[in-house]
């Protein structure tokens, strides 16, 4: 696959932290290629760097060697301005514990991208009542955060991710502190997005969420230890295949 | 005791753990106090000062003055002398009208008293150098030699004729520099003019030389000095123009100098305790979550809440307290040079008397205890195990702002849904600028006085040391105020930045530039700053009017707008720094830290 192509690529990739005796490689000469439309998942035992390697693909860290491009661009050696402007056009974050903003409502989480990305209000309140509609919540546009369930505010998360139309979706643990028909909701949005041809990367230790995925990866240690083409069509019986329907 | 010493060893740890913290209320409990300490015994200072100095010159009780210098006068003069009530008597003396001229050209109008070479027993001025005139020779007064920049052994020119000065003295048979004629050429009224002293040969003939006007003056001590009054009202002669001066009269008269001193103090420190609590608030506010927690924490292992509050308002009270002496203190070295601004007086001021103690006291104790109360009262009531679990407190969704912030430009949007997040925080800010630009407009106000110098015919060459004394003092409370101003305007960034961190590390994940995060949380101080400034010129305006004279005139209208413009500047350029420094703090890290 040549680089263009490729909507998110690393090469050699390394971060530590710490120093001296402490020092500790959080992600150690990783190489990956994620292509246009594919649906990775990366899966690994807690601390294994799998939440760094996603922060070092979004530009929310700096690599300490090796490279990263996102959309055919390199931005490991972006100035940060650049880095959220990257941010705003080619990523959407999706977290674990979700990071809305608490004082604003649903729809005005959504919004709240496209009005940083320079969108009219508009353009913005159109756009976040589209995906709100889209991820089952037009009738919680108008609620807060905290009179959401667990569900629904990832769901807001995920609406909040696709506004700016990124190439390319992050997700940190997005079920992880979901229960289990919450996040049957969220796989199912995930599902869509794949068969919609977007790009995610999605970091998780539920191989239910793993099972949706195109292509697997395994982390150990900072590095990968596996990369598996999943061969399930996960469009038809999603809830079966992952053991959540009875 | 124990209790005691846990009391002691946490407040200890409170005051260590939070050093800047316990600074800046040290320092502005310091500067409000010291100012009020200044300002509330300012009369008593200055009556201090008169005494020491009319004790130790043997000051007349009455002053009997006359503008004419015939022999009916002189007569009625002697007679008052004679009076049952006088004890001991100096005169009548002549005083000259006179110019007085230094080395470098500076001229003067001076008073010229006629003295006998060996002191009588009233009025005898006493020397801080040199010697008592001698013939040839002419003896200054204190304050007069000051501001003419003279010393013994300089030559001055008084109405054409050449006099070494051999002497410099202090009186309290006048007024202050420059107050010294008591009465003008003819019983008229007098003009700024300096005090000398010759021999009574050398005033006549200086008299003599030019036709000088002359008064004829007569000290008198009375058996009781507190009768002076009645016993000017028992020889006010009608039909001959003597005026009386009693003792006290000349003591009122030194505080004329001090007319705006006390309000530029006392206001002044009303104003510096306002910052104090304003800045000592966003401090506490900042710390509410850790303070609740720490509650929390106590009450955990059994901690009564009255144990908990003592903790708590401890820290403060401790600190507020310490800034109250320490303010006392500086407030007792530096009052007489406040109280005296010539130096026509000697002696020393007493400490701050009781009242002006306590007043100090209730003021430092009412910064800790309202700028911390509330965060108090939370961490008291709130239950033990949600205090262990505190957050910050959750801020309140405004649906009108958050939609017109969403037609703004970025860092506006951010300005102004981090200023809705925590009005209280955003009000302080506005106080805080208002009470700034008010001693801004106080101080142009004060620049803007037309006055006439102490030289001959109102010459700058003297300047006018009241109005000097009233904006040096003036200056100082506008630096003081500002220094506070700045210190809250970056504590109010800070807290700001630091409480809105998870929101601001958000908004960076979704593409907000760092500059455009630090523009926002720079924006987010100057909103509150921009009505804060505007009505600070006429909250300004309206103070001076309280206090100033009906035909004082006031500063152009573009002074006080750029004054009002230049704080806002100030205000921008105060937030970029810990904006910048906010909005470089890694995002992944914020987010962790966070989730954690």
């Amino acid at each position: 696959m040549n680089v263009s192509s490729a909507a998110v690529r690393a090469c050699g990739l390394v971060k530590t932290h710490g120093q001296g005796q402490s020092r500790v490689r959080a992600v150690d000469q990783v190489d990956l290629e994620v292509p246009q439309g594919q649906m990775l998942a990366v899966m690994g035992p807690s601390g294994c760097g799998k939440s760094t390697l996603l922060h070092l693909l979004g530009g929310l860290e700096r690599p300490t060697d090796g490279e990263v491009w996102v959309a055919g661009r390199r931005i490991d050696t972006l100035s940060e301005r650049a880095l959220a402007r990257m941010r705003r056009r080619s990523v959407g974050f999706i977290f674990q514990a979700f990071h809305l903003v608490e004082e604003l409502s649903a729809a005005e989480n959504v919004e709240l991208p496209a009005l940083l990305a320079g969108r009219s209000r508009r353009q913005a309140r159109r756009r976040a009542s589209l995906l709100l509609e889209r991820v089952g919540l037009a009738d919680r546009a108008w609620h807060l955060p905290s009179q959401l369930s667990g569900g629904q505010r990832q769901r807001v998360a995920v609406a909040r991710a696709l506004v700016n139309e990124p190439l390319v979706v992050l997700a940190d643990e997005p079920t992880g502190n979901l229960d289990t028909t919450a996040t049957l909701e969220a796989l199912r949005i995930f599902e869509e997005l794949r068969t919609a041809g977007q790009t995610l990367v999605i970091v998780t230790h539920d191989e239910r969420v793993a099972a949706t995925a195109d292509r697997l990866v395994s982390m150990r240690d900072g590095m990968f230890v596996d990369d598996a083409r999943l061969a399930g069509s996960p469009t038809r019986g999603l809830g079966g295949l992952i053991g959540l329907e009875g | 005791m124990g209790f005691i010493v846990l009391i002691a060893r946490l407040v200890l740890a409170g005051v260590r753990r939070h050093k800047v913290q316990a600074a800046v209320l040290l320092l502005a409990v310091t500067v409000a106090t010291a100012t009020l300490a200044l300002g509330l015994p300012l009369r008593g200072v200055s009556d201090a000062l008169y005494e020491q100095t009319r004790a130790a010159t043997a000051g007349p009780d009455v002053v009997a003055l006359s503008g004419d210098t015939g022999p009916a006068v002189t007569s009625a003069l002697a007679s008052l002398a004679n009076e049952p009530e006088v004890i001991a008597h100096h005169g009548p003396y002549r005083i000259v009208y006179a110019d007085l001229t230094t080395r470098d050209s500076t001229s003067s109008p001076v008073v010229v008293q006629g003295f006998g070479e060996t002191p009588g027993a009233v009025n005898r001025p006493l020397l801080t150098s040199g010697q008592w005139v001698r013939s040839g020779g002419t003896v200054l007064e204190r304050g007069f030699a000051t501001a003419l920049g003279v010393s013994v052994g300089d030559r001055v020119t008084i109405a054409g004729r050449p006099y070494p000065v051999v002497g410099i003295a202090v009186t309290a048979a006048t007024s202050i520099y420059p107050w010294a004629a008591q009465i003008g050429p003819g019983g008229g009224p007098s003009d700024y003019s300096g005090l000398a002293w010759m021999t009574r040969s050398d005033a006549r003939a200086l008299a003599s030389s030019q036709d000088l006007p002359v008064a004829l003056a007569l000290d008198v001590k009375l058996r009781d000095p507190a009768t002076a009054q009645a016993f000017l009202d028992a020889h006010r002669v009608s039909t001959l123009m003597v005026n009386f001066h009693t003792w006290q009269f000349t003591a009122e008269q030194d505080m004329v100098i001090l007319r705006d001193t006390q309000p530029i103090l006392v206001v002044g420190s009303w104003l510096l305790s306002f910052l104090a609590i304003t800045g000592v608030a966003a401090l506490a506010a900042g710390r509410t979550v850790e303070q609740t927690r720490r509650a929390g924490l106590l009450k955990a292992v059994g901690a009564a809440p009255g144990l908990i509050a003592t903790v708590l308002l401890t820290e403060y009270l401790a600190l507020a307290l310490a800034g109250d002496a320490l303010g006392l203190v500086i407030a007792r070295l530096i009052a007489p040079a406040i109280a005296s601004p010539t130096a026509s007086r000697i002696g020393d001021a007493a400490g701050p008397g009781g009242a002006t103690v306590a007043t100090a006291t209730v003021l430092a104790v009412a910064v800790a205890v309202l700028s911390t109360l509330r965060p108090t009262l939370r961490a008291m009531r709130t239950a033990t195990v949600t205090a262990l679990s505190a957050t910050a407190h959750q801020p309140r969704h405004r649906p009108w702002l958050t939609a017109l912030s969403a037609l703004l430009p970025t860092p506006l949007l951010l300005g102004l849904r981090l200023t809705a997040r925590r009005p209280g925080r955003a009000v302080l800010q506005a106080c805080s600028t208002a009470t700034t630009v008010i001693a801004i407009v106080a101080l142009l106000t004060l620049y803007a006085q037309p006055e006439r110098g102490y030289g001959l015919d109102g010459s700058s060459a003297l300047p006018n040391l009241r109005g000097e004394h009233d904006r040096r003092l003036m200056l100082t409370v506008t630096i003081l105020l500002i220094a506070l101003a700045v210190v809250n305007t970056i504590t109010l960034t800070w807290t700001t930045a630091m409480e809105a961190r998870a929101n601001m590390a958000i908004a960076r994940t979704l593409g907000a530039t760092p500059g455009q995060i630090a523009a926002g949380l720079s924006t987010a101080q100057l909103l509150p700053s921009l009505p804060g400034a505007i009505i600070g010129v006429p909250m300004g305006i309206g103070l001076l009017s309280l206090f100033a004279a009906r035909n004082s005139a006031e500063p152009p209208s573009s002074w006080l707008l750029g004054a009002a413009l230049a704080t806002l500047l100030a205000t921008a350029a105060l937030t970029a720094l810990p904006a910048r420094l906010a909005a470089r703090r890694p995002v992944a890290q914020t987010l962790s830290a966070e989730t954690a």
